[in-house]
C-alpha cells in the first residue's frame, strides 16, 4: 500500500504531507497512525539535530487539505474509534509541542478533525474558496478533540459560538475568524507558505523554541489529560444513539442488525 | 405586575425583560422574576425539552443594570443584588440548552455582565456594551469569570477597568459580540434563523459540547469558576455597604434628580 503520510524534509523545511487524495485525506485509522509516526520521526530529529529541521508545513494531496475523520468505517466499531480519537488528539498534541513553528498549507476543505490540524499550527495559509469549519454538532458529535486548540486560537467566546453553530465557512471569513493567519489566491499557496517559512527560518533556533515552548505553556497546551479526556468524551457521543442516527442518515447506510427484542 | 415574561415553543424558551420604562433595569421584582425564568427554562433543558433559550427585551434598552432607585437609601439592597447577578449570569452558564442573546439596544453594566454570560451574542448596530459603574463605587468584577471567557483577558481588562462604553462593531472585535445585524426588524430574523439551525442540530451533541466548553475555559462549577466567582462576588457586594461606594452612589443619584 502507499504511504498514508509522507515526509519530505528540504533546506531546514520539513513538510507532511496527507496522502490519500482519492478520500479528501480523510483521516482514517491507518492515515491517523501514519501521522502519529511522521510527527514522532520529525520530533526525534529535531530533537537530534535542531539545525535539520527548522519550521514544519503540514500539507494534503488532491483536492482537499483534509475531510475530516473517517468516520463511515468505524461506525459500528466502538473500541476501534475510540483508539482513532485518542490517536488523532495525541498527535495533535505531539504536532503543537514540536519546537520548531508549523504551518498548515489549507486548498479545498479543512473540516472537523482536518482544521483541527489547521488550529493547532502556529501558522494556517489557506484561499478565498476554501471551506473550512467544524460542523460536528450538525452530525450530532460533540468537537471535543478540536475545542481546546480553538479556544486559544480565537477565543473561548468566539470559539463557543462557532463550535454550538456548527457549520463551515470560506477561507475569507475564516481569516476575519482568525482561524487562519493569511487568505491569498489559491495560485499563491506555494508560494505564500514558501515566504513564510523561509522568514521563519531567518531567527534563531533557540529563540524560536524558547518562545514556542513558553507559548505552549502559558495556555495550557501541555495538557495531555485534556488531549485524554478529550477523546474520550468525542468517543462516547459518537457511540450515542443520538449520533448513530444522525451519522447513518449523512452516510445513508443501514443500521447495524440488532435482534428484535 | 409582570416585568419579565417567557413563552416556550418548538424546543426554544423565549425569556423577554419587559420593563420598558426603567430600562430593563435589574430591580427585586425583575431579579424575581428573571430567576424564576431562568430556573424554569433549566428544568425544562433538564427534561430535553429545550435546545436553546432566546434571552431578548423590550424598549429603548436591553438592560441598564441595576435598579439604582433601590438601593440608594439601603446600600444592602445593592450588595444583595451584586451576589444575585453573579448567581445569574452561572445560571445562564450552567444551562443545559444554547443561550443566545438578542441585544437590540444598551447592554450597561449587570445588563452587560447577563450578556458576556451567554453562549451566542447576536446584536443590532444600535446595541452597545460596557461596565460605567467605578463612579458609582461599584465594581463589575461578577461578571469576569464568563466575561474573560466571552471577551478574553485583554477584551475582559478594558472593558472592565476603562468603564467605556462600546459600540456592537467594537464589542465584536473584542469577542463578545458574535453576530451582528443592521437593525431591529433583522436582528429578529437573524436570531430566528439561528435558532432554526440550531434546531436541526443533535441536542445532545449540543448539549456535551456546552458542558466540554465550560469545563474547559474554566466556567464549570467544577473549575475555577466556582470557587473564584464565589469570592469575587462577596468581596465585589462587602464594597458596597462601604462608604466609599455609598457617597459615590448618592452622589451620582443626587446629580440624575437634578438633570431635568
Amino acid at each position: 500500500m502507499d504511504e498514508l503520510v509522507s515526509l519530505s524534509v528540504n533546506a531546514g523545511c520539513a513538510t507532511i504531507t496527507l496522502a490519500r487524495p482519492q478520500a479528501r485525506n480523510a483521516l482514517s485509522f491507518e492515515l491517523i497512525h501514519a501521522l502519529a509516526k511522521v510527527i514522532r520521526d520529525v520530533a526525534a530529529r529535531v530533537a537530534a539535530e535542531p539545525d535539520t529541521i527548522r519550521v514544519v508545513v503540514v500539507a494534503g494531496n488532491g483536492k482537499s487539505f483534509c475531510a475530516g475523520m473517517d468516520l463511515k468505517a468505524v461506525l459500528h466499531d466502538p473500541v476501534r474509534m475510540g483508539e482513532m480519537l485518542q490517536q488523532l488528539s495525541l498527535s495533535l498534541l505531539a504536532l503543537r509541542q514540536l519546537p520548531v513553528p508549523t504551518i498548515a498549507r489549507v486548498q479545498g476543505a479543512a473540516i472537523g478533525g482536518g482544521c483541527g490540524l489547521v488550529v493547532v499550527c502556529d501558522f494556517a495559509v489557506t484561499h478565498p474558496e476554501a471551506k473550512l469549519g467544524y460542523p460536528e454538532v450538525d452530525l450530532g458529535v460533540c468537537p471535543a478533540v478540536v475545542a481546546p486548540w480553538l479556544i486559544k486560537k480565537i477565543g473561548a467566546g468566539p470559539a463557543r459560538a462557532m463550535l454550538l453553530l456548527g457549520g463551515t465557512l470560506c477561507g475569507t471569513d475564516a481569516l476575519t475568524r482568525g482561524l487562519v493567519t493569511h487568505c491569498v489566491e489559491a495560485a499563491q499557496l506555494d508560494g505564500t507558505v514558501a515566504d513564510l517559512a523561509a522568514r521563519l527560518m531567518t531567527g534563531g533556533v533557540n529563540a524560536i523554541a524558547c518562545t514556542k515552548r513558553f507559548l505552549n505553556e502559558l495556555d495550557g497546551s501541555d495538557d495531555e489529560s485534556i488531549a485524554r479526556a478529550a477523546a474520550e468524551l468525542s468517543a462516547r457521543v459518537i457511540a450515542s444513539p443520538e449520533a448513530q442516527a444522525h451519522l447513518q442518515r449523512h452516510f445513508q447506510i443501514a443500521p447495524p442488525s440488532q435482534p428484535r427484542t | 405586575m409582570r416585568l419579565v415574561t417567557a413563552s416556550s415553543a418548538n424546543g426554544v424558551c423565549t425569556i423577554t425583560l419587559s420593563d420598558p420604562a426603567r430600562r430593563n433595569a435589574l430591580g427585586s421584582l425583575l431579579f424575581e422574576q428573571l430567576e424564576s425564568a431562568v430556573g424554569d427554562a433549566h428544568a425544562m433543558a433538564e427534561r430535553r425539552e429545550l435546545i436553546a433559550v432566546r434571552l431578548c427585551a423590550c424598549g429603548p434598552a436591553f438592560c441598564a443594570g441595576f435598579n439604582l432607585q433601590e438601593c440608594v437609601d439601603d446600600p444592602h439592597t445593592l450588595a444583595g443584588f451584586v451576589l444575585r447577578l453573579s448567581s445569574l449570569t452561572r445560571a445562564l452558564r450552567a444551562m443545559p440548552a444554547v443561550v443566545v442573546a438578542q441585544v437590540h439596544g444598551p447592554a450597561l453594566a449587570g445588563g452587560c455582565a447577563i450578556v458576556a454570560s451567554c453562549d451566542i451574542v447576536c446584536a443590532s448596530e444600535q446595541a452597545t456594551f460596557g461596565y460605567p459603574v467605578h463612579r458609582i463605587g461599584v465594581s463589575p468584577a461578577v461578571s469576569l469569570p464568563t466575561l474573560m471567557g466571552s471577551a478574553g483577558c485583554g477584551g475582559a481588562r478594558v472593558l472592565t477597568l476603562s468603564g467605556e462604553i462600546v459600540d456592537a462593531q467594537r464589542a465584536a472585535v473584542l469577542g463578545l459580540v458574535h453576530r451582528i445585524a443592521p437593525d431591529e426588524p433583522s436582528l429578529n430574523a437573524l436570531v430566528g434563523e439561528l435558532l432554526e439551525e440550531l434546531r436541526s442540530k443533535g441536542p445532545q451533541a449540543l448539549r456535551e459540547t456546552k458542558a466540554w466548553l465550560n469545563a474547559i475555559d474554566g466556567t464549570g462549577p467544577a473549575g475555577q469558576f466556582g470557587a473564584a466567582a464565589d469570592r469575587v462576588a462577596s468581596a465585589t457586594a462587602a464594597l458596597c455597604t462601604e462608604v466609599e461606594s455609598r457617597t459615590l452612589l448618592a452622589d451620582a443619584w443626587r446629580r440624575r434628580a437634578r438633570t431635568p
